[in-house]
C-alpha cells in the first residue's frame, strides 16, 4: 500500500498547498543546514522526510513556521509567501500548522487540559489569557480531541505523570486544536519504544486519511516511512537527494542516503 | 625527559614564576596597608576590656528577679586629730546587720578594713561610700576588680577598701553595704521585651521589603532573560516610530488615565461628593464612552488588518483600558474609604494597612497610567506604520530612515539629557550615550563603506577587526566631542548643573538649558546616519538591547550596598524601618531580578516553541510557556531572598533603618554590653530558626 497515492478529496486534487523554493538555511557559525531545497505538497499528502543526524530535517521543518528564519528562499502556504510574512501575519498562518515535537514539549507543571487548550492560544484573546480563560466550546473541544487520542480520562494529570507515547498524544490533540491544515511532525516517535511508535504513527495516519491534514514527518527509520508515507524525501547534507515513493529506494540508494557503512534496521 | 622540554612548557614555567612573583608584591601590599600586628592582641589593658566585653555580651540580661536587701551603714571622720592606734574590733552583740570599720579617723587614700556582722549568710555584697552631699560612689575591694563580693555563711565579711579622694573632709562620711538577693521567680527584663519588639519589626521589616521587591522584579527578570530576547527583533522603522512615540504616549496616558484614575480614587473614596468639580465631568463622559465601547465591541468582534479596523480596535482598546484603570482607581478610593471607617480597635490595623494600599494607589495612579498610555500608544503605532513603510523601496526607504532615525535620537538624548539635568554626575550619561551612538553609526559607516555583509556567517576576521576599530574610534570620537560640547569638566570637576537659559517667544519666556538642545542635535545627527545607512526594513535586535540595558541596570543596583541606601532612605523618609524596607526593597528588586532572570535562562525551551507554534503572542507564550515552568524556582529564590534581608535588616538600623540594628548600636554606643548580649543572642535565634524553616521549604517545592 506504500507510495499508492491515498485517495484525496476531488476539490484538493493537483493543488500544492506547500511550495518551497530554492530554501536555504545558514546558522551563525557558518554550518550550512539546508541547501537550496525545492519541493511541493499537494494537500492531503503524507511526506515523511529521511536522513541521518544533521542532515537538516528538524531546519526544514522549522523553517516552515519559522520557528528558525530562513536565510534564503520562499515558502509558499496556499499562495501566501511566510517567509515575508510580519509578525501578525505569521501568527495567523502558524496557527494552521501543527506541530509535534520529539520531546514532546508539553508544559510538565501543567494539567493536560491545560496543555491541550494552548494549542488554541492563536484564536485567543491574549487579554483573557492573563486571567487563563477559554471560551466553553473551546472547553469541549479540548475534551473532545483527549477523547480522540484515547486519553480523556487523564485530563486533569499532570503532564509529566503521562508515559511517553500518552505525552505525545496530548502532542497530538494539542496540535489537533490549531484546527490545522498542515501538520509537521518533527521525529516524533524517535523517544518511544516499537510498540508505541505505531500507535502514535497510527494516529497521525488517521490525521491524514479521515481530515485530509497534509503531514510532513521526519523520520529515523525508513520501514516506518514506508508503513505510513505517500512520499519520501530524503536529506543528505543539507541537499534533497531522494524525492518519490518509498518503495523506490533500493539498496543503492539507502546507501547514498545514509552512508556506504549503513546497516539497514527495521522497527516491526 | 629533560631534552624534549617545549618551548610551550618554558613559557608556561615562567608565567607561573612571575605569577609567584606578583602575589608575593600584592600580599606584601596588603599586610602592610590593613596594619596586621599581632602585638595589638597581646597587650594588657585591650585583653581586660576585650575579655570584659565578652564577658558581658555572654551574660545577656535576659532575666531579671525581684529583690530584698539589707543595708548598714557606719559614720566616719576624716582629718580628725586623735590618730591613734587601730582599735580592734568586737562583734556588735545585737542581730541586726552591722558594719564596723577599723578606725574612725582616716584620710583619702588610707586602705581600711571594713568587716560586716549579721548578714544575710551566702549573699553577694557591695559597699558605698557616701559622702555627706548624698552622691554615693561604690567601693572596689582591693585586689579585685569586681566591686560584688560574697557574706560568708556566719553573715559576716571582712573586706579592705581604699578611701577615695573627697571634699568637705571636715564633715561625717559614711561606709554603707547592702546585700541584694532575689525572691520570686525570674521574669523577662526589660531589655527583653524591647528586643523581642524589635525582633518582630525586624522580620516584618524584611517581609515588606522583600514583598515590595517581588511584582517589580518579577516584571523586570523577563526582559534581563536572554533566551526570551534574543528572538525579539523589530525592523528598524518601527524601532524609530516606537521610541518617538514613548514620550508622547507617557504624556497623554498621564493626561488620559491620569485623569480616569483619579477620578476613580476620589468616586471611591467618597472625596468626589464633598465638592463636586467640574473637572469630574470629562472622565465621566470618557467613562460613559467607554462601556459603550465595551459593548460594541463584545457584540462586532471586530477582525481584519485594514488600517481604518487597526484604528477602531486600537480605540476601543484605549477605552477598554481607561475601564480597567478606572476600576483600579475606585478599589484604591474604596480602601481609603474602608480605612476611614475601621480607624478603631480590633479591625483598626486592617484600617491601617488598607489606608495605606490606597494611599499607594492615589499616588501611583497617574504614573501607571503614563505608563500603560507609552507602551499602548508606541506599541500600537509601531505596528500601524509597518504597512506604510513595508512599501517604502530604495531611496525612499533611507530618507524615511535617516529622517525616523533623527527624530528618535534627538528623543532619546533629549531624555538622557533631562536626567542628566538632575545632578552633576548624572550629566556624564549624555556623552556616554553619544559616544554608545557614535561606536553603532561608525560600525554602520564601515558596513556600508566595505560594503560588509549582514549575515554574521560571511563576514571575515579582517572585516570584524576593521568594523570594531571603527566602533572604538567612533565612540571614542563622540565622547570628546560630546564631552566639548557640553561642557563635561563643569559636571565632573565643578559639579554644577548645566544653566538654564531663557529663550523668548512673541514675548512669552520659556525656561530652555542648551545642554538638552546640543546633546539631541548630537543625538539626531548620529542616529540619522544610522538610519539613513540601514533604512526602515533592517531588522534591529531591540530585544538583546532591552537585555543588556536591564542586565546593567542590576548590576549597578547590586553593587550598591543596601547600608548605604540606608543612608540615602533615612534622609529622604526619616529614622526608622519605613527607611530599612524602602533600601532593603531595591537592593532586592536587584538580587531577586537577577535571580529570576537566570532561572528563566535555565528552562526547557521546547514548551516555548510549541506554544509558539501554535500562533500564540509573545505574551501568551510567557504566560503558558514560561511562568509555569518557573514559579517553583521564583518561591524558593524569594524565601530564600527574605532569609537575608531578615539578616541584613538586623544590621540595617546601624544608619537608622529600624529594627534591631537600631537599639543594639544604642547599647554597643553606651557600653551596655550585657543588653547587647541580649539582643546578639535574639538576632542568632532568629536567623537561625528562619535559614533552617526556608531551607526546608524550598526543599520541598524544588
Amino acid at each position: 500500500m506504500a507510495g499508492v497515492t491515498p485517495p484525496l478529496p476531488s476539490f484538493v486534487c493537483e493543488r500544492f498547498m506547500l511550495k518551497i523554493e530554492h530554501l536555504t538555511k545558514i546558522y551563525d557559525n557558518g554550518v550550512k543546514a539546508l541547501d537550496d531545497v525545492s519541493f511541493e505538497v499537494p494537500d492531503g499528502q503524507f511526506v515523511a522526510i529521511i536522513g541521518l543526524s544533521g542532515s537538516g530535517k528538524s531546519t526544514l521543518l522549522r523553517c516552515i513556521n519559522r520557528l528558525i528564519e530562513p536565510t534564503d528562499g520562499r515558502i509558499l502556504w496556499n499562495d501566501i509567501d511566510i517567509t515575508s510574512a510580519n509578525d501578525e501575519e505569521l501568527r495567523l498562518i502558524r496557527r494552521r500548522i501543527g506541530m509535534i515535537f520529539q520531546q514532546f514539549n508539553l508544559v510538565k507543571r501543567s494539567k493536560v487540559i491545560t496543555n491541550v487548550l494552548a494549542g488554541r492560544l492563536g484564536y485567543t484573546n491574549q487579554f483573557m489569557s492573563f486571567i487563563n480563560h477559554f471560551s466553553k466550546e473551546d472547553y469541549e473541544d479540548a475534551l473532545a480531541k483527549l477523547e480522540r487520542v484515547g486519553i480523556a480520562d487523564k485530563a486533569d494529570n499532570r503532564a509529566d505523570e503521562l508515559s511517553g507515547g500518552q505525552q505525545q498524544r496530548v502532542g497530538i490533540a494539542r496540535a489537533l486544536m490549531q484546527d490545522p491544515e498542515l501538520m509537521l511532525a518533527d521525529e516524533p516517535v524517535a523517544s518511544l519504544d516499537p510498540a508505541t511508535s505505531h500507535s502514535v504513527m497510527k494516529y497521525l495516519e488517521l490525521l491524514n486519511k479521515e481530515d485530509g491534514i497534509s503531514i510532513l514527518c521526519s523520520l529515523h527509520f525508513l520501514s516506518l516511512a514506508r508503513t505510513y508515507s505517500d512520499r519520501v524525501i530524503a536529506l543528505k547534507d543539507g541537499r534533497i537527494e531522494f524525492d518519490g515513493p518509498a518503495q523506490d529506494i533500493d539498496e543503492v540508494r539507502f546507501k547514498e542516503i545514509y552512508g556506504e557503512d549503513a546497516v539497514r534496521v527495521e522497527i516491526e | 625527559m629533560w631534552g624534549s622540554r617545549s618551548p610551550e612548557t618554558a613559557r608556561r614555567n615562567l608565567l607561573i614564576v612571575i605569577g609567584i612573583a606578583i602575589a608575593i608584591v600584592i600580599y606584601s601590599f596588603g599586610i602592610d596597608q590593613t596594619d596586621i600586628d599581632l602585638r595589638e592582641t597581646q597587650d594588657e589593658t585591650r585583653q581586660t576590656s576585650v575579655t570584659r566585653a565578652l564577658r558581658e555580651l555572654l551574660s545577656p540580661d535576659i532575666f531579671d528577679q525581684d529583690s530584698e536587701s539589707q543595708f548598714a551603714a557606719v559614720s566616719m571622720q576624716l582629718r580628725c586629730e586623735d590618730d591613734g592606734a587601730a582599735s580592734e574590733i568586737t562583734a556588735p552583740s545585737g542581730s541586726e546587720p552591722t558594719v564596723v570599720v577599723v578606725t574612725g579617723c582616716v584620710s583619702s587614700g588610707d586602705v581600711i578594713t571594713v568587716e560586716g556582722f549579721n548578714f544575710r549568710p551566702n549573699t553577694p555584697a557591695v559597699l558605698r561610700w557616701i559622702p555627706p552631699n548624698g552622691e554615693s560612689r561604690p567601693l572596689t575591694p582591693v585586689g579585685t576588680t569586681d566591686i560584688v563580693f560574697d557574706v560568708d555563711s556566719d553573715g559576716h565579711f571582712a573586706t579592705q577598701v581604699t578611701v577615695p579622694r573627697i571634699r568637705g573632709e571636715d564633715e561625717a562620711h559614711q561606709i554603707q553595704a547592702e546585700a541584694r538577693w532575689g525572691v520570686g521567680l525570674p521574669f523577662a527584663s526589660d531589655t527583653t521585651h524591647l528586643v523581642i519588639e524589635k525582633m518582630i519589626e525586624t522580620v516584618l521589616t524584611a517581609l515588606m521589603a522583600t514583598t515590595l521587591a517581588i511584582p517589580i522584579a518579577f516584571a523586570i527578570s523577563f526582559l534581563a532573560a536572554r533566551n526570551l530576547m534574543k528572538q525579539v527583533s523589530v525592523p528598524a522603522g518601527n524601532v524609530f516610530v516606537g521610541v518617538i512615540l514613548l514620550p508622547v504616549g507617557w504624556i497623554l496616558g498621564t493626561m488620559l488615565y491620569g485623569a480616569v484614575g483619579q477620578f476613580g480614587v476620589e468616586l471611591g473614596s467618597g472625596e468626589l461628593f464633598n465638592g463636586a468639580t467640574a473637572e469630574a465631568a470629562a472622565p465621566a463622559v470618557l467613562l460613559l464612552l467607554a462601556s459603550v465601547a465595551g459593548g460594541v465591541k463584545r457584540r462586532q468582534n471586530v477582525a481584519g488588518t485594514g488600517i481604518s479596523v487597526r484604528l477602531r480596535v486600537f480605540g476601543l482598546n484605549v477605552l477598554m483600558v481607561a475601564v480597567g484603570i478606572f476600576v483600579f482607581g475606585v478599589l484604591g478610593g474604596l480602601a481609603l474609604t474602608a480605612s476611614e471607617v475601621l480607624d478603631s480597635g480590633f479591625l483598626a490595623t486592617f484600617g491601617n494597612a488598607l489606608g495605606t494600599i490606597g494611599d499607594i494607589i492615589e499616588l501611583t495612579i497617574v504614573g501607571v497610567g503614563g505608563l500603560v498610555g507609552a507602551v499602548m500608544l508606541s506599541s500600537f503605532s509601531a505596528n500601524l506604520v509597518q504597512h506604510t513603510l513595508k512599501d517604502l523601496r530604495g531611496i525612499e526607504s533611507h530618507v524615511a530612515g535617516f529622517v525616523l532615525g533623527g527624530v528618535m535620537g534627538a528623543v532619546i538624548l533629549g531624555l538622557v539629557a533631562l536626567f542628566g539635568t538632575q545632578g552633576a554626575l548624572l550629566g556624564l550619561f549624555a556623552p556616554v550615550v553619544t559616544a554608545i551612538l557614535g561606536a553603532q553609526a561608525a560600525a554602520a559607516l564601515y558596513t556600508y563603506v566595505f560594503n560588509v555583509d549582514k549575515r554574521a556567517f560571511n563576514v571575515t576576521k579582517t572585516q570584524a577587526t576593521g568594523r570594531l576599530i571603527a566602533s572604538i574610534v567612533g565612540a571614542v570620537i563622540m565622547f570628546v566631542i560630546a564631552a566639548e560640547m557640553l561642557d563635561l569638566s563643569r559636571a565632573l570637576v565643578q559639579g554644577r548643573l548645566p544653566a538654564e537659559d531663557t529663550f523668548r517667544f512673541f514675548g512669552v519666556a520659556f525656561p530652555v538649558r542648551s545642554f538638552i538642545g546640543k546633546a539631541m542635535l548630537m543625538g539626531a545627527i548620529l542616529s540619522g546616519i544610522m538610519g539613513a545607512l540601514s533604512g526602515v526594513h533592517e531588522s534591529i535586535p531591540v530585544g538583546m538591547t532591552i537585555y543588556n540595558g536591564s542586565r546593567t541596570i542590576l548590576n549597578a543596583m547590586r553593587s550598591i550596598e543596601p547600608l548605604i541606601m540606608g543612608i540615602v532612605f533615612v534622609i529622604w523618609v526619616g529614622v526608622g524601618p519605613f527607611a530599612g524596607v524602602l533600601a532593603l526593597g531595591l537592593h532586592s528588586i536587584a538580587a531577586l531580578g537577577k535571580l529570576y532572570s537566570e532561572q528563566i535562562e535555565n528552562i526547557d525551551n521546547g514548551p516555548l516553541e510549541a506554544i509558539q507554534s501554535t500562533g500564540a503572542t509573545r505574551l501568551q507564550t510567557i504566560i503558558y510557556g514560561v511562568v509555569p515552568q518557573i514559579i517553583p524556582p521564583y518561591i524558593a529564590f524569594t524565601l530564600y531572598r527574605w532569609d537575608i534581608n531578615v539578616r541584613m535588616s538586623t544590621i540595617i538600623g546601624f544608619v537608622g533603618g529600624g529594627g534591631i540594628g537600631f537599639i543594639l548600636q544604642q547599647q554597643i554606643n553606651l557600653l551596655q554590653y550585657r543588653d547587647a548580649g541580649v539582643a546578639m543572642l535574639a538576632i542568632a535565634i532568629v536567623v537561625s530558626v528562619l535559614d533552617y524553616m526556608s531551607a526546608t521549604i524550598r526543599e520541598r517545592i524544588i
